[in-house]
């Protein structure tokens, strides 16, 4: 049963108009970074690293893919998470808003098993747009700009040889599809609470604003600090530290799954215990 | 045989379901009449499951492997896909056979065509309804229950729908229950009929039973009729093309005979049987 469900909303996905308009959008968002680096990212990196090229020697251009590709992972804040949490819950809301919900649940389908296999879908769905994104910024970035050694702001200026630099972006791009896939968890969460469309994504889009926000907050006490979600979810960053914490980024990761995991328990109890229609 | 017994559901704001119970025997098509709101779209979501009764039991006797198929509201389908993944979808959910030569068979046996590769959004309702059939019927449910089938159909779709409805309870043996606020529709493919007011059934019985116990009227088409000097017994309104005559199952034959007598040529007598007067039957 559960392989049935899994093949029939993998055919939704494929046929949905949707899915080919969330993908268009990454693309148009790296075009849109690339032209701009294009143009204007020499100026403003020769402006803002002037006296150090006189103390020290970078390897190639410092406008070079591994920086356009740190710059595509910064849309991971709000741009990406926002177009997946439209589609992902558009997943559920849209069978609400055509009774193909309700002609799904008159086929002897068993509730518990129809929403796992839509999370399910959530988390597949969210690794393969953040590995399209991946491949596409590499195959982009690399062909236009080439390699180059990475410089980072994050509390003081972070140097990484090209090689280094490549690795500690396809790290953060897994620690980033992990947040995207507890907001994704948690918009499907919400579809099943709110079932319109419209109002899900509002709440969503509330959620990912007041994450971002709380994310900023010390909230005066280090356990909370350190466990709250919306202090997790910028965990990929922390891979562009000089000196790597292992334990804190594997943990946080670690805690991220877990939060997803319980919305996706609590979305399924939810969905369980509601009438349909 | 599709039986719910003291069916009890309430909201908050009203009382939908008031200890409701119906029956529907193995190729028997039974109706549901009510008006807007009455609780009929409520008793087919606790019959199929959709949602819970607060009281009440639900017994489906059936030997098939699928218990129930239904269509509630409007037949939900994926828009952006054809009539075939459609029923690929909706047959691969439920374990039934999705092989293109099933399919086939699913579209030809509510008339479906098979050519047609385009969305079912560019269906018309009558196609919907066809092919929402179709998926109910998957996996050869001993029940089918449809909600408002005839609500948006032309003339035509409610011919062909009647027709389809009709061959599935006599050769399939399926027992069939739909509703309608429409009483004409009900009347000529409904052995039974159910009348639904305020979430109680407040009358029930054989159609034939229910027409001619609640009849109080017909209206005659008929060529010189205005001449006629037996309708002037009776009560009568004339209308454009019809004469709408106030008489009782009884009189009707009788009635028909003397206008015949006297010359005038009778081209349809249609009784004019309202929702209202099944309600009022027994209030």
């Amino acid at each position: 049963m559960m392989k049935s469900l899994f093949s029939a909303e993998l055919l939704k996905i494929v046929k949905q108009s949707k899915t080919y308009y969330a993908l268009g959008a990454i693309i148009l968002i790296e075009l849109l970074i690339l032209l701009i680096a294009y143009y204007q990212g020499s100026t403003v990196l020769d402006l803002l690293l002037e006296s150090l090229k006189q103390s020290f020697y970078f390897e190639g251009s410092l406008l070079n893919g591994n920086l356009i590709m740190y710059i595509v992972l910064n849309s991971l804040w709000f741009n990406v998470p926002l177009i997946l949490m439209i589609i992902t819950s558009g997943f559920l809301t849209d069978e609400y808003k055509d009774g193909t919900l309700q002609s799904v649940m008159l086929q002897a389908v068993k509730k518990k098993q129809f929403i796992l296999v839509k999370y399910a879908m959530a988390i597949l769905f969210t690794i393969l747009v953040i590995t399209f994104m991946m491949l596409t910024t590499f195959a982009f970035a690399y062909a236009i700009f080439g390699k180059g050694d990475l410089i980072v702001y994050i509390n003081t200026l972070n140097f990484f040889e090209s090689g280094d630099a490549f690795r500690r972006i396809c790290f953060s791009f897994i620690s980033g599809a992990i947040a995207m896939i507890f907001y994704n968890v948690t918009s499907m969460t919400l579809a099943i609470l709110i079932k319109d469309s419209s109002k899900t994504w509002l709440v969503s889009a509330l959620f990912l604003v007041i994450t971002n926000l709380l994310l900023k907050v010390d909230f005066g006490n280090a356990s909370f600090n350190n466990l709250f979600f919306p202090k997790l979810i910028d965990t990929w960053q922390q891979l562009f530290v000089y000196e790597l914490d292992w334990t804190r980024i594997i943990g946080n990761n670690f805690l991220l799954i877990l939060y997803s995991l319980l919305m996706v328990l609590i979305g399924t109890y939810i969905f369980n215990k509601k009438d349909i229609g | 045989m599709l039986i719910g017994k003291n069916l009890s559901k309430s909201y908050r704001s009203k009382i939908a379901l008031d200890n409701v119970s119906i029956q529907v025997a193995p190729g028997e098509i039974c109706g549901l009449l009510g008006r807007n709101g009455a609780g009929k779209t409520t008793l087919f979501k606790i019959l199929t499951g959709l949602i819970r009764a607060d009281s009440g039991e639900i017994i489906l006797q059936s030997p098939r492997s699928k218990s129930i198929g239904a269509i509630i509201e409007r037949p939900g389908l994926y828009n952006y896909l054809n009539a075939y993944d459609n029923l690929k979808i909706f047959a691969g959910i439920q374990g039934a056979k999705a092989d293109p030569d099933s399919i086939r068979d699913y579209l030809l046996k509510v008339g479906l065509p098979t050519d047609r590769k385009d969305p079912v959004g560019n269906f018309s309702l009558g196609m919907k309804q066809r092919l929402g059939i179709a998926i109910a019927l998957v996996n050869n449910p001993g029940c089918l229950i449809l909600d408002e089938p005839f609500s948006g159909l032309d003339p035509f779709g409610v011919a062909s729908l009647i027709d389809l409805i009709l061959s599935l309870a006599q050769y399939e043996k399926i027992a069939i229950l739909l509703s309608s606020h429409l009483m004409g529709e009900l009347s000529r493919c409904c052995h039974s009929l159910y009348i639904m007011d305020n979430g109680k059934i407040v009358n029930s019985g054989t159609t034939k039973h229910l027409i001619s116990k609640y009849i109080y009227s017909y209206s005659i088409l008929a060529n010189n009729i205005e001449s006629s000097e037996v309708l002037k017994k009776y009560q009568t309104v004339f209308g454009v093309n019809e004469v709408k005559v106030v008489c009782n199952s009884g009189e009707i034959t009788g009635l028909l005979n003397e206008l015949l007598s006297e010359g005038v040529q009778v081209t349809a007598c249609i009784p004019d049987l309202t929702l209202e007067q099944l309600i009022k039957g027994t209030l």
